[in-house]
């Protein structure tokens, strides 16, 4: 019998053929051992520019075509390095050092081992996904080598090596190979070119070796030490992890062990323990709800103590606590800055967990729980007993100019306190040399680390924004906070533009291959009405009457899909940034401005591809039949909502153009009223517009104004609704699975009962939730004859009880499922804005597939197909975005109302008075020590406390600091069945302000700037309710 | 986690096991390894391989179903697949019975050889064909397929030409429909295990047909098998066939090298 064993020793083909034998164990415990086969071979490339061999033997695809070189032949040099040199990383240096890889100043010519991304996939995976984009882009010149298959570099594991020592030989290895490979491919050229070749370890073994085999290695700290702006730069670095294992040994630990993962997994199949997002309160830091399944209301979880170390974001498990303590959420406003104001950050030594402070602002707390038992009002609570997923992002703080010591004139380095502008999040304790630089700036830092030896993560230092209060810095930090992608546009996404630019032209012939499926309807009286200055301009509509006496409605959306093919760069770019976000004073556009505000724009008086939907309707707008086509229009004027409100008024306006206008808004008010018949909510948001014309000269807060809402804004938004249903219903018949829908959940009736005891309570009325046409009724029988605002307070305080409606694959959900509840409609989509919106041009290329449209080359139908995960994907994403977008469009207006009362102030300073301006406001929440009030007139809401109360006793509006050292003299009565606080000086109770829940009262409102504390130096809008009352 | 074919491939056109797209794995083979039996072959294609014997033709069994009318017009081919408990990653205990996927590469097998074969030659016979998988890294029903071709070739049994297999994968999921113009995924050639894991893949086998007249041509192929399990946008299975197909020719030249170099000994 012959030997079968595999024998290699005879042919020479198989000599470089090698198995890597690695153990790895599975989620359930067992133990694989696994055997690959590797074929090393000698035409991997190095990928230098420099190199003469390499791109003729270099592996190509399926197409012939090689990858790119991408290092560069003159790499930057720095004092060390003159003749310019490639980074090899190990992989421990990408673990501490992520930010500064990514960093634009520094870190070009880098290579990536195969060994070290597959040794960061095995530790952090955020991490490899951050290097993969890193390769991806070019602008870095990142190059993944795939060492372990070039012969040279292959290293073997041997006897007794550690993986680790193995990974750091393998690095070594390639480092040398680099070094001679550089050297014989630019022999004929001078030695000086050849660029050097650095490793860069943080392993201080592999370090040693390097220097023994001669290769040039360096710490990443060693190597940040030579370049530029090192200072900064050294700031980036992750706390080293010797540090923090040092500080470990200490044992100073402050807070509870995590599980470990088996014991959850086990606890939570058990129904033992719980999982869920872990959401901090916004008025108090200290107090958290997580919304798990098996209870209706959060869990709430009090204290840093049963917090632990989680923050706002992250995915949590959750321990139920015993019934005892349970506890009804909180009724005060605790603010970290207050509370903690003057713990230090070099000394450890002496930290609790919980202060005295703390303790003291949660005894109240509990104390109180308990005396409202009887009604049957604690919710259980819970603590964190382990983190399943962070959710850490990087946050936009200032340094705590407290926190930085007294010696800052050095370089030395010293730890501060960062206080992220996030209120939800702790302060997060950063290293820095630069903490004097750093003082008054706007900063961007990440959180590394929260152990349980430290009181407050420990994150580093990325970068500065700017000056506070500037502009610039503002607007960067609240697109960062809300992670809006404000980059401009890359090279990449720009080349997929059309090439004729702004001269870009509807073909005229009507045989040119752009009007093929397209129908022409240029002679169609078209109008587009728009919010004022509006550029984007997404929808026109037109009506004519047909012979038979209907009419014929038309919607007219940009076609966006015409220019942005699916996958290309602009197609993925716009899918990541998901929307446009609108600023007071800035857009970021979805899609590059050649488009939005041209190309695709539904500009007057020009030719412009559109995507039109057609409806012939009855008078009594009953449609008779709905048809889509892609279409050429000729927009006949650009309206904004007041210029159509007054031609429709005006009696001597008799043209065509106004006629079908007038016919549009009889037939949209015939859908509104059946909608609103059907149970259609009219929400309220708090809504304030600004006009920014940069009067010099007038009141700057003129500019502010609250959104009016004429019939044209109500025409319009008619028949887009419109559109969006038909469509939807035609998407939804022709792709049941992946037609990208919209709806809004029908929030469960518990979400309301807090508001409908206020309601029954404080004003005797009553709101049905059982179905959004009750709602709808209830809402409007609301109302307050002395208080007209009262109402619109209602649906607002109601808008908030709701879910938030959310895009989705038609997939998803059952059918039942897709109702959307606001607007009470069975089925939804978005279609009409694609300029803005990703999900708009989706679905424009999913009914262009629906209709068998098929475009210049015939590909729409394939355009149109998409797989339910990446339509899922999409989805997770612009769901977000879109949040983001709003929560960002918001918090610039409240910026801007802010810069507005600082510049009246500052105007009205010169008269020797800052008295701030008095508003109406409305109590929309009653704290034990504040209130929460909204302004209408600039649409903002704010924290009230005790000191900011002006009591009758006081005579003239104090200043900032006078107020604050009133609290401590303050006393307030606050009752939690009746809504009520009563807020006096201590021992004088006959002269007090008593306030309750959606009272109207006079505030003073004034903007101060803050001289500590998270908003140090941010402009803060004050409110001091005022003791008249109307 | 170790890499994926998928993220990494773009970016250095290797996969992961260091072969480029259209590289077949090292194949290994012997045939007369077991001289018990009338033919017999042991073939490896990376770490996949194969043990196969051939006995018969040989007088069909009495008392089968079919009453012992089977097989009046040709022989009958009979294929039993054991794919060892200690052949993949995980050691299954199987309890001496065929499971489900070896009695679907059986079954495949069967097909494939019964229409391959000139079984007519042999009537009222029974050629049974025993299949051991000895390790399984992937395209384990293409090597099966090599396998009995050696072994049936060491057999003497007669057929129209080498029968090969091989895979065809795609270097991405392939879900969506093709774009010609702008074509990011590259077939690949010969899956291994953790390919045909992660991405789609089909197995072809391929026979020569012997040149007929003067303008035949010898390198006409004919499929005469063909699989797919996973999923995969229509529009990429003509490149996919293209690749398995070119496959199989260079398989079959490996085979004839084996058998040829064989006899010469």
């Amino acid at each position: 019998m012959k030997s079968l064993r595999r024998d290699f020793s005879g042919d020479p083909s198989t000599a470089n053929v090698t198995s890597k034998v690695f153990v790895r164990s599975t989620k359930s415990g067992k133990v694989q051992k696994i055997v690959r086969e590797l074929y090393l071979r000698q035409d991997i490339p190095c990928s230098s520019r420099l190199c003469t061999i390499c791109p003729s033997v270099a592996p190509t695809d399926a197409n012939g075509n090689i990858v790119p070189f991408v290092l560069s032949e003159q790499p930057a040099g720095t004092t060390a390095f003159p003749r310019g040199h490639y980074i090899v990383p190990d992989t421990n240096a990408l673990l501490n050092g992520m930010d500064l890889f990514e960093h634009t100043g520094a870190f070009y010519d880098v290579i990536i081992l195969q060994t070290v991304l597959e040794e960061l996939k095995n530790q952090s995976l955020p991490l490899y996904n951050r290097l993969l984009a890193l390769i991806k882009t070019d602008e870095k010149r990142f190059y993944l080598f795939f060492n372990e298959f070039r012969l040279e570099t292959h290293v073997r594991r041997e006897q007794d090596e550690s993986i680790n020592d193995r990974n750091d030989r393998a690095v070594r290895t390639v480092a040398k190979w680099y070094m001679d490979h550089l050297r014989a491919v630019t022999k004929s050229k001078k030695e000086k070119s050849v660029p050097a070749i650095v490793v860069i370890t943080d392993d201080k073994e592999n370090l040693r070796k390097a220097k023994e085999e001669n290769v040039t290695a360096l710490s990443l700290e060693n190597y940040v030490s030579g370049l530029e702006e090192a200072d900064r730069l050294l700031d980036m670095i992750n706390e080293s992890r010797e540090a923090r294992e040092a500080k470990e040994a200490r044992g100073e630990l402050f807070y509870p062990e995590y599980y470990s993962m088996s014991k959850m997994m086990t606890g939570l199949r058990a129904g033992n323990l719980h999982q869920g997002v872990f959401n901090v309160s916004p008025y108090n830091y200290l107090e958290g709800q997580i919304k798990v399944a098996a209870f209706d209301k959060p869990l709430i979880i009090m204290g840093r103590h049963n917090s632990n170390r989680a923050i706002s974001g992250d995915v949590v498990v959750v321990e139920v606590l015993p019934k005892d303590q349970w506890k009804s959420p909180s009724t005060k406003i605790v603010d970290e800055e207050v509370v903690t104001k003057n713990d230090n950050p070099e000394g450890e030594d002496n930290e609790a967990v919980v202060t005295e402070r703390e303790r003291r602002a949660l005894q109240e707390e509990v104390r109180q729980a308990h005396g409202k038992n009887l009604e049957g009002r604690p919710q259980p609570t819970a603590k964190v007993v382990g983190v399943v997923k962070r959710n850490w992002r990087q946050y936009v703080g200032t340094v705590d100019s407290t926190s930085t010591g007294s010696q800052t004139s050095g370089r030395r380095q010293q730890n501060v306190f960062v206080l992220p502008m996030e209120k939800k999040v702790p302060k997060i304790r950063v290293r820095t040399r630069q903490a004097a630089d750093l003082l008054g700036q706007r900063i961007l830092v990440t959180i590394d680390a929260w152990n349980r030896d430290s009181r407050y993560p420990t994150g580093h230092f990325i970068r500065s924004l700017g000056e506070l209060e500037t502009k610039s810095a503002e607007t960067e930090a609240l697109l960062l906070e809300w992670d809006v992608q404000y980059k401009p546009f890359p090279k990449s996404v720009l080349d997929c533009l059309p090439s004729e630019g702004h001269d870009w032209r509807v073909p005229q012939s009507t045989d040119d291959i752009g009007w093929r499926g397209r129908r022409d309807l240029r002679d169609l009286l078209i109008c587009s009405i728009d919010p004022p200055g509006c550029q984007d301009i997404d929808d026109a509509l037109h009506a004519r009457k047909l012979p038979n006496g209907n009419f014929e409605v038309g919607v007219h959306i940009a076609d966006v899909s015409h220019f942005v093919k699916p996958n290309n760069a602009m197609d993925l770019e716009a899918s990541v940034r998901g929307t446009t976000v609108y600023l007071v004073d800035k857009r970021i556009d979805m899609l590059p401005h050649l488009l939005g505000t041209d190309l695709c724009s539904l500009k007057p008086y020009v030719e412009r591809y559109a995507f039109s939907v057609l409806w012939e309707m009855t008078p009594d707008a009953e449609v008779v039949s709905a048809d889509f086509t892609k279409s050429v229009i000729r927009s006949r004027e650009a309206f904004s909502y007041e210029q159509a409100q007054l031609r429709i008024d005006d009696p001597s306006k008799t043209d065509e153009l106004t006629q079908s206008m007038r016919t549009l808004l009889h037939l949209s008010k015939i859908l509104r009223q059946k909608r609103m018949d059907a149970g259609a909510l009219n929400l309220a948001s708090p809504e304030v517009r600004i006009e920014a014309d940069n009067d010099e000269v007038g009141d700057p807060l003129a500019d502010v104004k609250t959104k009016a809402m004429l019939a044209t804004n109500s025409l319009v938004e008619e028949f887009m609704l419109h559109a969006n249903i038909t469509v939807a219903a035609k998407i939804y018949s022709t792709f049941p699975q992946t037609a990208m829908l919209r709806r809004h959940a029908t929030p469960p009736p518990q979400n309301f009962e807090e508001l409908i005891n206020q309601l029954t309570k404080k004003r005797d009325m009553r709101l049905e939730v059982s179905s959004s046409g009750a709602l709808a009724d209830s809402l409007d029988r609301c109302t307050d004859a002395e208080n007209p605002f009262f109402n619109t307070l209602v649906r607002i305080l109601a808008t908030r009880c709701m879910t938030s409606a959310e895009y989705f694959g038609a997939g998803a959900h059952a059918e039942s499922e897709f109702r959307h509840y606001g607007l009470a409609s069975p089925i939804y989509t978005h279609f009409t804005s694609p300029i803005r919106r990703y999900a708009d041009l989706l679905v424009h290329r999913q009914l262009a597939a629906a209709i068998n449209y098929e475009g210049e080359d015939g590909r729409a139908t394939i355009e149109g197909s998409i797989t339910r995960n990446r339509l899922e994907d999409i989805c997770r994403n612009i769901n977000y975005r879109h949040r983001n977008a709003q929560h960002a469009g918001r918090a610039s207006i409240e910026y801007y109302v802010g810069q507005a009362l600082k510049a009246r102030s500052e105007k009205l300073a010169a008269d020797g008075v800052d008295s701030g301006i008095e508003e109406d406001a409305y109590v929309m929440r009653v704290f034990e020590n504040g209130v929460v009030v909204f302004v209408p007139r600039f649409g903002i809401e704010g924290v009230v406390r005790l000191e900011d109360f002006v009591l009758p006793s006081d005579e003239a509006l104090r200043a900032v600091e006078e107020r604050r050292e009133l609290v401590t003299r303050r006393e307030s009565d606050f009752d939690p069945e009746e809504y009520t606080l009563k807020v006096s000086d201590k021992g004088q109770q006959e002269r007090s302000v008593c306030v309750e829940l959606f009272q109207r009262v006079k505030v003073n409102v004034s903007s101060v700037k803050e001289e500590t504390g998270r908003g140090v130096g941010k402009r803060r809008v004050r409110i001091l309710i005022l003791n008249k009352k109307k | 986690m170790p890499l994926d074919t998928s993220t990494t491939y773009p970016l250095t056109k290797l996969r992961l096991d260091g072969r480029r797209w259209n590289e077949l794995r090292l194949i290994q083979a012997q045939i007369s390894t077991n001289p018990a039996s009338s033919g017999s072959s042991y073939l490896a294609m990376g770490n996949t391989t194969i043990l196969c014997s051939v006995h018969g033709p040989a007088e069909g069994r009495r008392g089968d179903a079919t009453g012992g009318s089977a097989g009046s017009s040709g022989a009958v081919v009979e294929v039993d697949v054991n794919i060892a408990g200690f052949a993949s990653v995980d050691r299954k205990r199987r309890a001496g019975g065929s499971d489900r996927q070896s009695g679907r590469i059986a079954s495949t097998l069967r097909s494939a050889f019964q229409s391959h074969l000139h079984t007519y030659l042999y009537p009222h016979s029974t050629i049974s064909i025993h299949v051991s998988v000895l390790s399984a890294d992937g395209s384990v029903l293409a090597a099966a397929v090599n396998a009995c071709t050696l072994a049936l070739v060491d057999a003497g049994i007669p057929m129209p030409g080498l029968l090969a297999g091989c895979t065809a994968g795609m270097s991405g999921s392939a879900s969506t429909p093709r774009d010609p113009m702008n074509d990011e995924l590259d077939p690949l050639l010969d899956v291994s295990l953790p390919e045909e894991q992660e991405l789609p893949f089909l197995t072809v086998a391929t026979t020569s047909v012997p040149a007929v007249g003067p303008d035949g041509d010898d390198d006409d192929m004919k499929v005469s098998m063909l699989t797919m399990d996973s999923k995969v946008h229509h529009t990429y299975i003509e490149t996919m066939l293209a690749v398995g197909v070119d496959g199989c020719k260079q398989i079959r030249e490996i085979l004839d090298g084996v058998i040829k170099g064989s006899s010469r000994r």
